[in-house]
C-alpha cells in the first residue's frame, strides 16, 4: 500500500537531509506506529505520502502509484485516497459537526444525498450520533478529535495518517482515540500514526517503524515504544 | 461538482472581503471610464480628421495689385499665373484644381457675409486657385511647391484651423490613456492583495479542501467568480459613467452648439464598451488565476 525505496529527502537550502536512504514497506490493512524524536523525520516521511513533496530521489509508492512521477493535476484524486488526522484537528469553527464532515465530501463534488447517508452513518461509527448540530467548541478534545477522524474517514480511504492524534488528548480521551483507529483499521483501512506517546505504542503492540536523524533504526512487526534490548 | 457550495462560498467570500471588493470596483469603474474615453475621442479624432480631411483644399491667392500687400510687386502677370498652374499641375500629389477669379470671390463674399459685407470692388479680393490634394496629408508638398512663386500672395489650408483641434483632442486622449493606465496599474495592485488576503482569511478552509482531495479549480472558483463580479460591477459602472458622458455631453451640449461636426455616436459608444467589457474581466481575472495557483497550490 505504501512502499519507499531508498527515498532521499533534503530540503532547498538544507545541507542535512530530512530522510536518508528510507526503504520501508507497509502493506494493505496494516497499524503501523512512526516513532522517533522531533526533527528524526517523521513529517517529512507523512508529507512524502500525501506529495505535498517529491522525494529528492528514491520511489514512493502510494496505493499502486509512484508519486513522483504522478502529475500535479492528478493529486487530488490521489489524497482522496488518504485520509488525514492532526494533533489539532483543524477542524471549522463556524460549522457544526455535521458540516465538518460532510465539507470533506461536498468539496470533492459528491452528492447531496450521498453526504445525508454517509455524514450520519459515520458519526455513528466514531461515537458522535446525537452531536451532529454542536459546534466544535461546545465538544471536548476527544470529541473534536473524533470529529476530524470522521472527515478524515467518510470518504472510505485506503489510508489513514494520524499525525500525533492524541498529543493534545487526556490518557482516557487517547485511549478512545486508539480505539477507534484500531476499529477503522479492521474495516481494512491501513492506518498510519506518527506518535511521542509511549504507554499507546507499548499497549496497541503494533508494528513499529523508529526514525533516527533521517534514517529508519527499528522497523519491528509488534513492537513498543522504545528499544527492547 | 456542487456549484451550491462554491456559490454560498463566494457569496461569504464577496462579504467578508466588502472594503476590499469596493476598492478594486471603484478603482477598475474610474480606470475603465478613463480608458473608455480614451477610447471614444480616438474615434472622436477619426471620424473628425476623415470629415475635415476629405474636405481638406489648399487655396493659392494671387497678388492683386493693392498697395502694402506683403511678398508682391503689383498684380500677378498672366505669364506669373500659368507659371503657378503649371507647378500645380506638374505636381503629382494634386488631384485637380479650379481657378477663382476676383469677381467670383467678391460675389461669393457678399452672398456669405450679407450686411456686414465692406468691401467696394471685386478689385480688392484676392483671385486665386484652389488646389485639391489626391491624399490631404500631402498638403505641405503642393504648398511649398508654389508658396515662393513669384505672383503669390499666400497660400491658406483648413489645415491650419484643424491642427489645434487635433492636438487638443489627442491632448485628451492620452491624458485618458495614460491615467487610466495608471489607475489600472492600481486596480492590479488591489487585486492582488484581495486575493492575498482572501487566501489568507480562508486558509483553514483551504487546507482541509487540499488535504481531502478538491481540485485546484474547486479551490480557486470561488476567487475566479468573486474577481469576475467585481469586474463586471466595475464595467457596468464605468459604461454608465460613459453613457452619461454621450448623453449629457456630446448629445445634449456639444452636437447642440457645434452643429457642423461630426460627433461620436452610439455605435462608438458600444465599441468603447465592448473594449471594457473585455479589459475589465481581464484586468480581475487573469491576475487571480496566476496569484491563486501561488497561494492555492495543491
Amino acid at each position: 500500500m505504501i512502499r519507499f525505496e531508498k527515498v532521499v529527502k533534503t530540503y532547498p537550502g538544507q545541507t542535512r537531509a530530512a530522510l536518508e536512504q528510507v526503504s520501508v514497506d507497509i502493506e494493505k490493512g496494516e497499524f503501523v506506529f512512526l516513532v522517533g524524536q522531533s526533527g528524526s523525520g517523521k513529517s517529512t516521511f507523512l508529507r512524502l505520502i500525501l506529495r505535498e513533496y517529491r522525494p529528492t530521489s528514491g520511489k514512493v509508492h502510494v496505493a499502486g502509484k509512484e508519486i513522483n512521477r504522478l502529475a500535479s493535476w492528478k493529486v487530488p484524486r490521489l489524497r482522496r485516497q488518504i485520509g488525514t488526522v492532526f494533533q489539532d484537528f483543524r477542524l471549522l469553527q463556524n460549522k457544526t459537526v455535521a458540516e465538518n464532515v460532510g465539507f470533506a465530501l461536498q468539496v470533492i463534488g459528491k452528492s447531496r444525498s450521498q453526504i445525508n447517508r454517509l455524514v450520519p452513518e459515520t458519526l455513528e461509527l466514531v461515537g458522535l450520533e446525537g452531536k451532529a448540530d454542536r459546534l466544535p467548541d461546545e465538544l471536548s478534545g476527544g470529541e473534536q478529535q473524533r470529529v476530524a477522524i470522521a472527515r478524515a474517514f467518510v470518504n472510505r480511504p485506503m489510508i489513514l495518517i494520524a499525525d500525533e492524534p492524541t498529543g493534545n488528548l487526556d490518557p482516557t480521551s487517547s485511549i478512545g482515540i486508539m480505539k477507534l483507529l484500531d476499529r477503522i483499521n479492521r474495516t481494512g483501512t491501513t492506518v498510519l500514526m506518527a506518535t511521542h506517546d509511549a504507554s499507546i505504542v507499548d499497549q496497541m503492540r503494533k508494528r513499529v517503524i523508529e526514525l533516527e536523524d533521517g534514517r529508519v533504526v527499528r522497523d519491528e512487526s509488534r513492537g513498543i515504544y522504545g528499544n527492547q534490548n | 461538482m456542487q456549484l451550491r457550495h462554491v456559490f454560498s462560498e463566494l457569496r461569504q467570500g464577496l462579504r467578508r472581503n466588502l472594503s476590499m471588493h469596493v476598492a478594486v470596483v471603484l478603482t477598475l469603474f474610474v480606470s475603465l471610464t478613463l480608458v473608455g474615453l480614451g477610447i471614444l475621442l480616438n474615434s472622436q479624432a477619426q471620424k473628425t480628421e476623415e470629415y475635415f480631411g476629405s474636405q481638406l483644399q489648399a487655396t493659392i491667392y494671387l497678388c492683386n495689385g493693392q498697395r502694402g500687400e506683403v511678398g508682391c510687386v503689383g498684380p500677378v502677370s498672366d505669364a506669373e499665373k500659368q507659371a503657378v498652374i503649371k507647378a500645380i499641375e506638374g505636381n503629382k500629389y494634386v488631384k485637380d484644381w479650379y481657378e477663382e477669379s476676383q469677381q467670383v470671390a467678391y460675389d461669393r463674399s457678399k452672398e456669405l457675409m450679407g450686411d456686414n459685407f465692406r468691401i467696394s470692388s471685386p478689385e480688392a479680393m484676392h483671385s486665386s486657385i484652389w488646389v485639391t490634394m489626391k491624399d490631404p496629408r500631402d498638403y505641405e508638398r503642393v504648398v511649398s511647391s508654389v508658396q515662393t512663386l513669384p505672383g503669390v500672395h499666400s497660400v491658406f489650408t483648413a489645415k491650419d484651423i484643424l491642427d489645434p483641434i487635433y492636438s487638443t483632442i489627442d491632448a485628451f486622449k492620452y491624458g485618458s490613456l495614460g491615467i487610466g493606465a495608471f489607475l489600472i496599474l492600481a486596480a492590479l495592485l488591489l487585486v492582488a492583495n484581495t486575493i492575498r488576503l482572501a487566501a489568507f482569511a480562508r486558509r483553514r478552509e483551504i487546507g482541509i479542501m487540499r488535504l481531502v482531495g478538491a481540485s485546484s479549480l474547486y479551490i480557486s472558483l470561488p476567487f475566479l467568480l468573486e474577481a469576475l463580479v467585481t469586474a463586471i460591477i466595475g464595467v457596468a459602472l464605468a459604461s454608465g459613467a460613459l453613457g452619461a458622458f454621450m448623453w449629457f455631453g456630446i448629445h445634449e451640449k456639444l452636437r447642440e452648439s457645434l452643429v457642423f461636426m461630426p460627433w461620436v455616436d452610439f455605435p462608438d459608444y458600444l465599441q468603447a464598451v465592448a473594449w471594457l467589457a473585455v479589459i475589465g474581466p481581464l484586468l480581475t481575472v487573469l491576475p487571480t488565476l496566476v496569484l491563486t495557483r501561488k497561494y492555492l497550490k495543491v
